[in-house]
């Protein structure tokens, strides 16, 4: 891995590698000693291919663009396995972002944008900027689909942040800070996200994000040069090339130990989330002036692999060659080596492909208009280079040819193909109730106050969730954020998020297909109907057979149970090598973000109780599976079984809320994940004080059924289902919709008086507010 | 005729669609106007300055701005008796600039939005009463007394700070436009969640034409803001941290 | 006990100078290069090492990726230099922050105290909120 003193080579410049004179091991040196990544076959094909000894600049770009980031080798060939189709895709994975039909408004159809993806190698090095620079890829991710982008939300996995370890505070700390200082600077509100803390994210904390964006279907921006496009002029927009982010396609893709994480803090970029305010903005004035012209290009983000490897894509895409100057790239410092220049990761860049005629006016849009060299020194529109129709990429520096290969040998795939040893999960099902010892009293307490279940308010409240004015429900007053995208139109999307490590470590498959199943639950709880997924895989070392096999387990895991609840990915991104230098990785984290559709954003149902004497219903069927909750988690049960779906059911119950939810007759609703039932209704009790809605109590009935499955799995359990509020002059209309679903069951009913009563135990509400919102205040605070 | 309405976009600047839009939905003529079009803002009757981070609050929150050429013609305008508007960031710009509390000279600042408390971002929601005569602001003459106006608070620099005895001159002179209230509508410096001092969320100045006001009510101002609390059927219509914006455009019809 | 005082400076463009520049020359101050850098004074009695190491461990104070570290000679201003310091800055913390401003005028020397003053007074320090120190 190299640092960032080797950025700028004094003396004589290095000759090529001749890789054809040298033995195997002679070659691994040679390739270390260069930080390359590149496995000796690899090389060895590279130099065949080409005829000839590759240049330096070459071996930076395959090197790049073969990483596992760029070319998904381990894993393309799993990805094949997940639907990718629909009814309601427009675009699937195929480009920076995939695209969900929302509806139609005024005539107009309209798509939401959405891009999943992770930066946990960076997070982990410099968390503050390595989150940030999260934010800011997949912004432009959307951005380059010609959308305006309109959300945000973060899925976080942090180390255990218990007081003694300032380390794992740290970084938690800085996470949340650079994930606020980027997203609130550019104004995208951040309406969704979740949190876990497992000592197993020690060494590799997970920092996915999601970005959302909105586009008239009729107006959609490609991420390839188009049809017509032999000769159009390649622009790069943003900041001024420099040396950050050189080797951070590579990276990304090797575990880290905690020496390399120090040294590699060259690799990670250092974002601007002002200057990307600016481009954002620039960018939907240049979007207005191509509808007005009805002119086809093309625009592509410039992420991993930086501008070689997305000018690459880019024409390669459209079926075209490219050839670049390097001399022409606005840099910030003289004397960047060209492989820098070529391969480096500066963020805030785009990359334009325009027809001749209209490329003036979309420089003057950037430089004077938007003037982005006032901005950031030297940030600019610059014209680099062409598509070509020749099938060749080149770049040229101080008028010499420092690379010329053929396009497709470039970019096309590359496959790893690696031994995997199925994981064997738990199947213990314990016929007995569990608890013997601890008082349920005790243990509601402190599962209220675990980790994995106590709020999250003092995270999320450093971010901006109503920037924009567009918010419906902002994170922490329901299951999923809602969100209003279009001026004058009662649509709205809901987005949510879910992936349960407690289940990933003892059932990779399992795992996947309950984050299918909670993300599509969260957003039917607010009156969403699912229309499509996105998933990032988080993972250890496809290198290691148990490690690889929780992923092959995990694709299997995605694939069914988008499958079974009839949804597609649109977009979605594969983050290996998660493990710590002694190859412990983390627990198996497929994390999926679902969209919903709300056709009537009145319709919306939130989470806290509205009324007293409100009817309680619970949507579901009880499981006698312990396994991952948070209850197992603290009574050490390290052997039970994960929950099981019934997807058939399921669906049927989400079809049954949805309903309800559209004819009026929840007053609220609630999903049921992390601690169970009980913290569920809890959680739905506490009110909310700046909503103006004081706590309401419950009464559980004493008759409930759960009989059959023990009272700690049905108080407990993290099985699914949901709560719902039901008005007592709804109650026939309510159960009349429910008709033939078995797993509808009245629980209990609302009370004025402001406590949680079962059986003989009555608990007030304030205290067990007090429990639950405490926590993680010491923490972010 | 409509009053004419400039919203102010500088780089930087986050907040300019909804405020335009819920300007529009009020009954102004409200356009956003970019900083490569600073000559035409002699033209608008009214100027709003909206949320973000201008310059990226380099220097300090509202430094930069305040000093840039879109303020020479708030400036002029606000000396000519013209109503200023400035949310959030736009608040910060106007303290920055000296014309709110205006105890002082143009731009030389006598009091600022800074630090939070906690040191960082919050976004939470808040409520704000009207702590003074109606007459004593014109931009909020109209709202219906007692009111409370839900907005929220989304910064990291909103607590207001000032020499102890300009904070004494800002609170015997009626300065204090709007303080954080509770759902009773009580005031107290603790209800103020980044610790502003004297619980002070907006600031007017001698004049009454200029308003600078820390927190969002533009983010909280249609129905489907906070579908629990509708008014009327239709989710899209302006209700709640509306009514501000209406007294705005009521006092600029009633000019 | 003796103060020493850490500058952390850019090393990368740094945006923040440069715009307080043309603001500045905007006013009218005759300033042709500006420098920024967070000024971290000690009170500790703990070797230059332990102290290096310490702003180095906080990525937020310190990443070698974009920062360069430098002892500065004294615990004051220098010629051409003020430091500006909130007013209620916390005390308890481990060191003082402040944010240093260095100017230099066309012919490259350190601005002089009449226009160095007028940079203070009417733009780098809100004496609302903040003192300069010179």
């Amino acid at each position: 891995m190299r640092n960032s003193s080797s950025n700028c080579r004094r003396g004589p410049s290095l000759p090529d590698l001749a890789v054809a004179e040298l033995d195997d091991e002679a070659l691994r040196a040679q390739a270390d000693s260069l930080g390359l990544a590149l496995r000796v076959d690899e090389l060895r094909s590279i130099a065949e291919r080409l005829g000839r000894a590759p240049s330096l600049v070459e071996l930076y770009a395959f090197d790049a663009q073969w990483s596992e980031h760029c070319s998904y080798k381990s894993s393309r060939a799993l990805l094949g396995r997940l639907p990718t189709d629909g009814p309601d895709v427009v675009l699937g994975p195929a480009e920076d972002a995939g695209i969900l039909h929302l509806g139609e408004h005024e005539g107009e159809r309209y798509g939401i944008v959405i891009a999943h993806e992770s930066h946990n190698h960076p997070s982990q090095v410099v968390p503050f900027e390595g989150a940030a620079t999260g934010i800011g890829g997949i912004v432009r991710d959307v951005l380059c689909m010609g959308a305006e982008v309109v959300a945000v939300a973060d899925p976080l996995r942090f180390g255990n942040v218990e007081r003694v370890n300032e380390h794992q505070r740290a970084v938690a700390r800085g996470v949340v800070d650079g994930i606020a200082a980027y997203g609130n600077a550019i104004g995208v509100p951040n309406i969704a996200g979740d949190c876990y803390f497992d000592g197993d994210f020690d060494d590799n904390v997970l920092v996915n994000v999601v970005a959302l964006g909105l586009v008239k279907e009729s107006e959609i921006v490609h991420s390839r040069v188009p049809r017509q496009g032999a000769d159009f002029v390649l622009l790069l927009v943003g900041k001024a090339t420099d040396a950050s982010g050189f080797g951070g396609a590579s990276f990304s893709s090797v575990a880290l130990d905690a020496q390399e994480a120090q040294s590699n803090k060259g690799a990670v970029q250092v974002p601007d989330p002002f200057l990307k305010n600016v481009i954002m903005r620039a960018s939907y004035r240049v979007f207005s002036l191509l509808r007005e012209r009805g002119v086809e290009v093309g625009f592509k983000d410039l992420g991993a692999g930086g501008i070689m490897g997305c000018s690459a894509e880019l024409c390669s895409a459209g079926g075209f060659g490219a050839e670049v100057d390097l001399d022409t790239v606005n840099v910030a410092v003289d004397r960047l080596l060209p492989e820098v220049i070529a391969v480096g990761e500066t963020q805030e860049r785009l990359l334009w492909a325009l027809p001749e005629d209209i490329v003036d006016e979309v420089e003057r849009i950037y430089n004077e208009e938007f003037s982005l060299p006032q901005v950031a020194q030297n940030a600019r529109a610059v014209r680099i280079g062409r598509a070509t129709a020749e099938q060749h990429y080149r770049l040229r520096h101080r008028g010499e040819l420092v690379m010329d290969v053929p396009i497709d040998f470039l970019t096309g795939t590359v496959r790893d193909t690696l031994p995997a040893e199925a994981p064997v999960p738990p199947t213990m099902r314990r016929e007995r109730d569990v608890l013997s010892e601890r008082t349920l009293d005790d243990l509601f307490h402190e599962i209220l106050a675990h980790r994995d279940v106590c709020s999250r308010a003092p995270l999320y409240r450093h971010y901006d969730a109503v920037v924009r004015g567009r918010t419906v429900i902002p994170r922490g007053e329901a299951d999923a954020g809602v969100l209003a995208p279009i001026r004058g139109s009662r649509l709205a999307f809901a987005l949510s998020v879910a992936g349960n490590p407690r289940i990933g470590r003892i059932d990779p498959q399992r795992a996947a297909e309950l984050a299918v199943y909670e993300s599509a639950r969260k957003v039917v709880a607010v009156g969403g109907e699912p229309i499509g997924l996105t998933d990032c895989l988080n993972y250890g070392s496809p290198r290691d057979p148990r490690q690889y096999g929780e992923l092959v387990a995990g694709v299997d895991g995605l694939a069914r149970a988008a499958r079974g609840f009839g949804l597609a990915y649109v977009s979605g991104n594969v983050s290996l090598y998660n493990a710590a230098a002694n190859g412990h990785a983390v627990p198996a984290s497929p994390i999926v973000a679902c969209v919903g559709r709300i056709a009537d954003l009145s319709r919306c149902v939130t989470l806290p109780l509205k009324e007293v004497g409100s009817h309680l219903y619970l949507i579901g069927e009880t499981q006698r599976a312990l396994g991952g909750s948070v209850l197992a988690s603290i009574l050490g049960l390290a052997d039970e079984a994960a929950p099981e779906i019934d997807m058939e059911r399921a669906v049927a119950e989400h079809r049954f809320i949805l309903a309800a939810a559209r004819e009026g007759l929840l007053r609220s609703a609630h999903a049921i994940s992390d601690g169970g039932l009980l913290v569920t209704l809890a959680e739905m009790s506490f009110g909310c004080v700046a909503a103006r809605r004081a706590p309401i109590g419950i009464e559980l009935d004493g008759s409930v059924g759960w009989s059959s499955v023990g009272r700690n799995e049905s108080l407990f359990g993290e099985w699914g289902g949901v709560v719902v509020e039901v008005a007592p002059g709804d109650i026939e209309r309510f159960e009349a919709l429910a008709e033939s679903l078995e797993s509808v069951r009245e629980i209990g009913t609302t009370t004025a008086e402001p406590l949680l009563s079962f059986e003989d135990e009555a608990w007030e509400i304030a205290d067990l507010q007090r429990s639950w919102s405490r926590p993680l205040e010491e923490l972010f605070l | 005729m409509k009053a004419r309405v400039a919203v102010l976009v500088f780089p930087g600047t986050n907040s300019e669609m909804e405020t335009r839009d819920l300007l529009v939905d009020c009954g102004a003529d409200a356009r956003i106007v970019h900083w490569s079009e600073a000559a035409s803002l002699q033209y608008y009757d009214a100027f709003v300055l909206p949320g973000g981070f201008a310059y990226e609050d380099r220097i300090r929150a509202g430094a930069i701005a305040a000093h840039d050429a879109m303020l020479d013609a708030v400036i002029e305008g606000a000396q000519a008796g013209k109503y200023v508007l400035g949310i959030c960031n736009g608040a910060q710009i106007l303290l920055e600039a000296g014309l709110a509390p205006g105890t002082g000279e143009v731009r030389r600042p006598t009091a600022a939005f800074t630090h939070n408390a906690q040191g960082h971002f919050i976004c939470e929601r808040v409520l704000l009463r009207r702590t003074v005569a109606a007459t004593r602001c014109a931009i909020a003459a109209a709202l219906p007394e007692d009111v409370l106006i839900p907005a929220w608070a989304a910064h990291g620099q909103g607590r207001l700070a000032a020499v102890p005895s300009h904070l004494e001159e800002i609170d015997n002179g009626d300065f204090i436009v709007f303080r954080y209230a509770d759902v009773a509508g009580a005031t107290d410096a603790h209800f103020a969640p980044q610790g502003s001092a004297l619980g002070a969320a907006a600031l007017t100045n001698r004049e009454g034409n200029v308003l600078a006001i820390m927190p969002h009510p533009e983010r909280d101002a249609w129905n489907f803001n906070h579908l629990d609390r509708s008014e009327g059927d239709d989710p899209l219509a302006p209700s709640g941290g509306s009514v501000l914006f209406e007294s705005f455009v009521t006092a600029l019809e009633r000019r | 006990m003796n103060e020493r005082a850490y500058a952390v400076e850019l090393k990368i463009p740094d945006n923040e100078a440069y715009t307080a520049m043309r603001a500045l020359q905007r006013l009218g101050v005759a300033v042709a290069r500006v420098q920024r850098a967070d000024i971290l004074v000690f009170e500790r009695e703990e070797s230059d090492e332990a102290l290096s190491a310490l702003i180095e461990r906080d990525e937020r104070l310190f990443n070698p990726n974009k920062h360069r570290l430098e002892r500065l000679p004294g615990a004051h201003p220098r010629d051409g230099e003020v430091w500006v310091e909130m007013l209620d800055a916390a005390r308890s913390a481990p060191m003082r922050r402040l944010v240093g401003w260095r100017l230099f005028d066309h012919a490259g020397n350190p601005l002089g105290g009449a226009d160095l003053d007028a940079a203070c007074t009417r733009l780098l320090c809100n004496p609302a909120i903040e003192r300069a120190i010179r």
